[in-house]
């Protein structure tokens, strides 16, 4: 049947709603980068900024210097894109490397209370961050991690081990057996197997988890705004205090609010390329 | 190479048994074919022997040595996977060293044992590919090269020919058993289909819900089947298994289910009155002569023979015939089983009573 013109009509404001809905922010974020300071005021709002500058630019990558409370801008906002770096890249490595011994654990060896502890795991998922929050700051406290890369980096990775490892037994599931078999019957140990055999496989099930990880990490607010308050503060807690008592800097926040976007955006880009299916094919069948 | 020996072997999954204490002699350089219907427990024997299931009772021996909690990797045996099973992501040469490499083999010795095996099934030029860039039958020698380059004790083989269409099973089949011929390695293949293990096996196994039927040479268990599952079983078309029971008084005679009379050789040990069951292979039925008078329901030329299905009162025979014949449906004709190749079997029991 050929779909009708109101058929397709409707599947076009669909596209249209989602687009809007889903890159209107984004697009309003870096149109106001680019919009000067006085303009903010200036009613009726325009959808095209009437004029360009790069100034928000220039003060947050510290060709004009600019202070808030006597601190240089470029000099916190570099401090903390380092920050969001560093603990979301080693949140990430921990966590897929983690949850890929535990996945591969789960999947296909026996011990005692598997199915049980899988659960109990994945059930985790269900309990909100700042459920655990006051516990989790006096045990760190304790084990002074406050403010530090460690400990930040561990508590993404207990927050998306979970999911990562969900994800990842299903991808191993998926793989067959025979080739373990086959690899076990050539000589290879379980390890030489996981790491030659099960891991080169499941490239793309570890990409997926890797950008979730990721995704997640860059996007925390709540954790690091307690447990990153100076050092290690990330993007998410720096581009907040922008606003000050007497001034919100709406071209400060939205300018490293772009420069934030851009960094996962590249990072999905370049992981996208081992998401590719069909690197099974031919092995089996 | 070596022998292997299956004795009274069990396997049960919590209390679920699906071998029921299984004897297998297996001599050094034999070819033997493990064949029934599926879920018969032959493909979990393999894996028994393999180590990739345990043996819950019973002992399984490769040459002299129990290998029963022997891992897989030290019992020096190599399996071809019913999927082939090669590393996608290595090149067929790599695929085919893989456990060289493992076994700390030379480069030059990987090299040079890969050539040789790739030399024997044809695969030279396809050393540097992919699995993805192969088809099929090439998958499958590339997975018998696999085997073939760790030169082991015994080859097990999971019903390799399944995944391939009709023409280049035939043809693998044939490169199979020349193969062995040429290595004389022990092996044992497992499939479902009897006419591999016919045409393949120096000894068949046929199995049934985890148990075995008959053992024997494949023409032995055509000519002399111990039972009526091996008699049906092995064969293509199938032994016409006729119910009924011997007439009570006077000369014997096969009463069939249905009224007709059916004859029985003049030495046949049968009791008057015994409930049996008659078989006769279809080409042991000639056609046109004798005393049991049927009529033809189905003609099915084939080329080199051309099978005729009669009806004799309920029951339908299968008869065929080498010659050319001008009959057709609905025609009557008469049939004469040849009694000398004739086989019974008790009905209540099934077991072969001559």
């Amino acid at each position: 049947m050929k779909p009708t013109y109101l058929y397709r009509l409707m599947i076009w404001v669909g596209i249209a709603v989602l687009l809007i809905w889903s890159l209107g922010p984004i697009y309003w974020t870096i149109a106001s980068s680019f919009t000067p300071t006085d303009d903010f005021s200036v009613r009726p709002i325009h959808f095209f900024p009437q004029h360009l500058t790069f100034d928000h630019y220039a003060r947050l990558l510290g060709i004009n210097i600019a202070r808030i409370g006597g601190v240089e801008v470029f000099k916190q906002f570099r401090a903390a894109l380092v920050n969001s770096v560093v603990t979301s890249v080693a949140a990430t490595f921990l966590c897929v490397a983690i949850s890929a011994l535990g996945a591969y654990a789960f999947t296909r060896l026996e011990f005692p209370g598997r199915k049980v502890l899988f659960v109990l795991v994945v059930a985790t998922l269900a309990i909100p961050a700042y459920a655990v929050l006051i516990p989790l700051y006096q045990i760190m406290i304790n084990l002074h991690l406050v403010d530090t890369y460690v400990g930040v980096a561990l508590i993404y990775v207990s927050a998306f081990l979970p999911l990562s490892l969900w994800l990842l037994r299903s991808v191993f599931e998926a793989l067959p057996i025979a080739l373990e078999e086959a690899a076990q019957l050539d000589g290879a140990g379980r390890l030489y197997i996981f790491f030659n055999i099960v891991l080169q496989l499941a490239g793309p099930g570890l990409t997926a988890a890797a950008i979730l990880t990721f995704l997640g990490a860059w996007g925390q607010y709540l954790v690091p705004l307690i447990f990153s308050p100076q050092a290690t503060k990330p993007l998410t807690v720096l581009i907040p205090e922008f606003v000050t008592k007497n001034f919100v800097d709406y071209g400060l926040i939205t300018a490293s609010g772009s420069i934030a976007i851009i960094i996962p955006a590249l990072v999905v880009i370049f992981l996208n390329r081992y998401l590719v299916s069909g690197l099974l094919a031919g092995s089996v069948k | 190479m070596a022998s292997v020996s299956v004795t009274n072997a069990r396997k049960s999954y919590g209390n679920f048994e699906v071998l029921h204490g299984v004897d297998i002699d297996i001599q050094d350089g034999e070819f033997v074919i493990l064949v029934g219907p599926s879920g018969c427990g032959k493909s979990t024997l393999l894996r028994m022997i393999a180590g990739l299931e345990d043996i819950s009772a019973g002992g399984i021996s490769i040459g002299s040595r129990l290998v029963n909690n022997v891992p897989p990797k030290e019992r020096d045996i190599a399996m071809v996977f019913q999927s082939y099973a090669l590393y996608p992501h290595l090149t067929v040469e790599a695929n085919m060293g893989f456990s060289l490499k493992l076994a700390k083999a030379s480069k030059e010795e990987i090299t040079r044992r890969v050539r040789e095996a790739a030399q024997i099934l044809g695969l030279e030029h396809l050393l540097q590919r992919y699995p993805r860039n192969l088809s099929g039958g090439q998958r499958q020698r590339v997975a018998m090269g696999r085997a073939i380059v760790r030169n082991p004790q015994v080859f097990l083989f999971d019903e390799p020919l399944s995944n391939l269409d009709a023409q280049l099973r035939v043809q693998m089949r044939s490169e199979i058993k020349q193969l062995h011929q040429r290595l004389k390695t022990t092996t044992i293949y497992v499939t479902h289909d009897q006419v591999e293990a016919m045409t393949m096996a120096d000894k068949i196994v046929v199995m049934r819900d985890g148990f075995v039927e008959q053992i024997g040479a494949p023409l032995d268990l055509y000519d002399r089947p111990a039972n009526l599952f091996v008699a049906s079983f092995i064969g293509s078309p199938g032994m016409n298994l006729i119910r009924g029971e011997i007439c009570t008084t006077g000369p014997l005679t096969f009463i069939a289910e249905g009224g007709f009379e059916l004859p029985l050789p003049p030495e046949a040990t049968v009791t008057h009155g015994a409930k049996v069951v008659y078989g006769i292979r279809p080409e042991h039925i000639t056609i046109g002569q004798g005393s049991v008078s049927t009529q033809v329901v189905l003609i099915e030329p084939t080329g080199a023979e051309t099978q005729v299905t009669t009806k004799v009162g309920p029951q339908q025979l299968i008869v065929t015939v080498r010659d050319r014949v001008d009959i057709h449906s609905g025609d009557p004709i008469a049939i004469a089983p040849d009694v000398s190749k004739l086989h019974l079997f008790d009905k209540a029991t099934g077991k072969r009573l001559t």
